[in-house]
């Protein structure tokens, strides 16, 4: 195929992947709202046709420009938005009761995608002299599944954030039921459990009206606060040594380019508030009087400086990064 | 605590005790953030010192005092360097007593269980044959293989631990900071930094002078090394759109030594000479404009070096000639590519391409007072006191010569290109690069080792030896549940003992008691256990109170963990 059907058939199947997520996410949102677990399966398999569009985008692309797709902020979007919905599929592949919280991640994904393609789009080109070097390859891939995985570990936060909310509010301590909802660890206990959790339920109009209904309904299919917590931990704990090296590799590609190694350029300063905000929540995380509440609000801090990092500094801060499609 | 000393000097504990607790470090860091957001809002000196001016302009009532609080030079600033020294200082005195622990918890064997082991949360008891030396040395073997460190407390009874290497790995990746910051000093310090034009077939020697921008640390001796750099041959090369695909610099460099380095510097492959390192930054065109008086004596003759716009590729410089009466300016606008197709109106559209394919240099005389000894830059010309000289502009391509107004000549002979050349010297890259590999290499088992402690108990029994084993998690919790129950099942099958569930309830009482035999997936059942795992436990946590019963003697508070 010709490098120009190669780029067509590219930016045929990004408009495919987006799609299909935002099919997925529809699915997926309302097996959360409905609980029918056919939408969730459902929703899993569109999600999956949509990654598959999406992982085929990237790879058409680098075909169609003979280098790896990573050359400017459209390029790095799409391969962004697939890291992403990885991500969350790998989390349904280990636990198949979570995808009706899909629509958090496959939305994300969705917007990166949408705002790649109709804000940032770049025509499939050759590269800038000061992009070529094999660092790109190291530092920007490093970037993309840094940030991505940082971006997830947010979600896992604001999610947190979400049932304990709920959790608290509900005035009994009701077992939540995906997440086995035992508050002891012995067989006898989860019987009690699950039993305790049907009378609850058989229960619930006459004994339960503190609880309101809309809070109600998307509670018992959140996994317990302290499983989101644990989650956006373990997962911000795996994408911040990748972000520390994502940082390192771009240093180390400065001061071969630009012969230094730091100038507090735009993209670096923000690089570099993303960096202290994460490494901020790994801490708060480990001190009382932060831990839970606290340590999740910085984690979305550090999404808001994500964001900024990857939208408002490419396309308003002037900086030595702005060739990067803009 | 009783009161050690005056009252002042129990406030001063308080104070330190503070100063090097977790929550001021966050709040360290989250200054650290809040004042590098204003550093990327507000333009800074040292990468866009006119966009600082530009801001300063339209701002005249609040920009000077920004200015002298630092806020166009945050990352300069005293106060910025204020914040990083104390985040550092608080971490290095949080580091001292985190070390200490840690030798004392090296130097001592793990720490004896608890009176009874059955209260851990992780607990399981087996009959198993032999005696309670052989179990006790076969379980050894096991956890030693599994690479816990283990120590002997009385006959038959082990205690293990694992997972140092977390706090040797934070402490590391803590440390490596104060190195991070040493190199930095360094490298700011003694070294400099500066950008250099040279013209093809041109020679500059490494001075001062021939620096165009020059900036150098505070403890720069000033002693520039002495090599010469010669650009043999500019290169650029152009896609067939019309984008850069390459630019080069062909460079013939004499070091102080007398050894001589041939070498293309292009953007990502800079050369080094007597510890300077020469990058390839921009480029120019320098057209060879010869001028001579009425008189035929020449006045100028060289390459004169214009302003590139990348834009549009069209350069702009200025000559002037202030020995002539009147005095002679020329506005020089140089085009690479000049093309210019007829428009449909009859009229002509300008265009310029990226190749030297059509150079035209045009020249616009004015004449008058230059005002030459004002300071100005050298590509305009200051035309406060100048008028322009004849009708319309001299149009010179390369071999082509136009007279000038008021008599004399100028020629265009030929053009060249003239290559910007960064070249910083910075002693301090090894040693940051050094504690970056150092941060990397601490932060990762910081990360992700998690400690873990096991604790082995085997009595005499009738028929046999009674196995007590039970485990506590550090961090990591959700896992170990499963890990321990692989441990258990390793231990029990290395001692021969029979097969049969191995949890014991966790809630005391009947622990030992072998459960029903068989009839339960294990998969499953690590799975619930997991889960309920997580919704126990609030974190991977790095308190253990209220938590785990509080009879494990010797635990350590847990120095800081996650």
């Amino acid at each position: 195929m010709s490098a120009h059907a190669l780029a067509d058939l590219s930016d045929q199947l990004v408009v495919l992947a987006a799609a299909a997520y935002l099919l997925a996410a529809l699915l997926l949102g309302a097996e959360l709202a409905s609980r029918a677990p056919w939408l969730g399966r459902a929703g899993v398999a569109v999600a999956v046709t949509g990654l598959a569009a999406n992982a085929g985008a990237a790879l058409t692309r680098a075909l169609a420009v003979g280098r790896v797709p990573w050359g400017n902020m459209y390029e790095f979007s799409v391969t962004a938005s697939a890291v992403i919905v990885a991500g969350f599929l790998a989390w349904v592949a280990r636990r198949r009761d979570v995808s009706a919280l899909g629509a958090f991640f496959v939305l994300p994904a969705v917007a990166v995608l949408g705002i790649g393609r109709l804000v940032l789009y770049a025509r499939p080109g050759p590269l800038m002299p000061a992009l070529q070097s094999g660092w790109l390859r190291v530092h920007v891939l490093a970037a993309i599944v840094g940030s991505s995985v940082l971006l997830l570990a947010s979600i896992f936060s604001v999610l947190y954030l979400v049932a304990d909310r709920l959790e608290r509010r509900g005035a009994a301590p009701r077992p939540p039921l995906i997440a086995g909802g035992a508050r002891t660890a012995d067989p006898a206990g989860v019987q009690a459990a699950i039993a305790g959790y049907a009378t609850a339920e058989a229960g619930e109009d006459a004994e339960a009206p503190d609880v309101g209904e809309v809070a109600a309904a998307p509670r018992r299919r959140l996994p317990a606060a302290a499983t989101l917590d644990e989650l956006a931990y373990r997962t911000a704990a795996f994408g911040f040594p990748i972000w520390t090296f994502a940082i390192m590799a771009g240093a180390i590609w400065a001061q071969a380019a630009w012969g230094r190694y730091w100038g507090w350029d735009p993209k670096e300063t923000w690089s570099f508030i993303t960096w202290v905000v994460y490494a901020a929540y790994l801490h708060a995380r480990a001190t009382a009087g932060w831990r839970g509440r606290g340590a999740a609000w910085i984690a979305v801090a550090g999404l808001g400086a994500w964001v900024f990092n990857f939208y408002v500094v490419n396309t308003v801060l002037v900086g030595l990064h702005s060739y990067s499609g803009l | 605590m009783a009161a050690r000393g005056g009252p002042a000097r129990q406030r001063l504990r308080r104070a330190w005790a503070e100063f090097r607790s977790m929550r001021t470090a966050l709040v360290l860091l989250c200054t650290l953030a809040g004042a590098s957001v204003l550093g990327s809002l507000f333009p800074q000196r040292p990468v866009s010192p006119d966009r600082v001016d530009g801001w300063l302009a339209a701002h005249p009532g609040i920009g000077p005092v920004l200015d002298r609080l630092g806020v166009f030079d945050v990352f300069g600033s005293a106060w910025f360097s204020a914040i990083y020294v104390a985040l550092l200082a608080a971490v290095i005195a949080c580091l001292v007593p985190r070390g200490r622990a840690l030798a004392r918890l090296l130097a001592a064997p793990p720490p004896r269980g608890g009176g009874r082991l059955d209260r851990y949360r992780s607990a399981v008891a087996f009959q198993a044959p032999g005696t309670p030396e052989r179990a006790a040395a076969t379980a050894r073997r096991v956890l030693a293989g599994r690479r816990f460190r283990v120590a002997a407390h009385g006959p038959g009874e082990l205690a293990a631990e694992k997972g140092y290497l977390r706090e040797l790995g934070s402490i590391l990746f803590h440390a490596s900071f104060l190195l991070l910051l040493v190199g930095l000093a360094l490298g700011k310090g003694t070294g400099f930094r500066g950008q250099m034009s040279v013209v093809e077939g041109d020679e500059a020697a490494d001075a001062r002078i021939n620096y165009d921008v020059f900036t150098a640390g505070r403890f720069f001796g000033g002693g520039l090394p002495p090599f010469t750099l010669r650009l043999d041959d500019f290169t650029s090369t152009f896609r067939a759109a019309g984008q850069p695909a390459g630019f080069g610099s062909q460079l013939t460099v004499t070091g102080a030594d007398g050894r001589v380095q041939r070498q293309r510097v292009t953007v990502n492959r800079p050369l080094t000479v007597d510890g300077v390192r020469v990058f390839q930054s921009d480029y120019g065109y320098a057209p060879w404009v010869t001028v001579t008086a009425p008189s035929g004596e020449v006045l100028s003759d060289g390459p004169v070096e214009l302003l590139r716009n990348p834009d549009n590729e069209i350069s702009t410089g200025a000559m002037r000639l202030p020995s002539l009466r009147p005095q002679l300016g020329l506005e020089l606008t140089f085009f690479t590519g000049l093309r210019t197709p007829a428009q449909p109106g009859g009229g002509f559209q300008l265009v310029n391409r990226p190749q030297l394919d059509n150079p035209v240099l045009v020249a616009w005389p004015w004449q008058g007072d230059l005002r030459a000894s004002r300071a100005a830059s050298v590509f305009t010309l200051d035309v406060s006191r100048l008028r322009r000289a004849g009708p319309r502009p001299l149009v010179l391509r390369p071999g082509q010569t136009a007279g000038l107004p008021g008599g004399g000549t100028i020629a265009l002979r030929s053009v060249r290109q003239y290559t910007v050349l960064t070249l910083a010297r910075d002693r301090g890259v090894p040693v940051v690069g050094a504690a970056a590999g150092l941060i990397l290499l601490g932060l990762l088992p910081s990360l992700y080792v998690r400690r873990r402690r096991v604790w082995v108990r085997a009595e005499p029994a009738p028929g046999g030896t009674r196995v007590e084993l039970a485990g506590l998690a550090l961090q990591g919790r959700l896992a170990f549940t499963a890990e321990f129950e692989r441990l258990a099942g390793e231990v029990r099958a290395a001692l021969g003992a029979p097969l049969s569930p191995a949890r014991a309830p966790a809630a005391g009482g009947g622990a030992g008691e072998p459960g029903p035999a068989g009839g339960d997936g294990p998969g499953g059942r690590e799975r619930d256990a997991g889960l309920l795992e997580a919704a126990r436990a609030p974190s991977s946590g790095t308190t253990l109170a209220g938590d785990e019963p509080a009879r494990a003697p010797g635990r350590p508070a847990d120095p800081g963990g996650d």
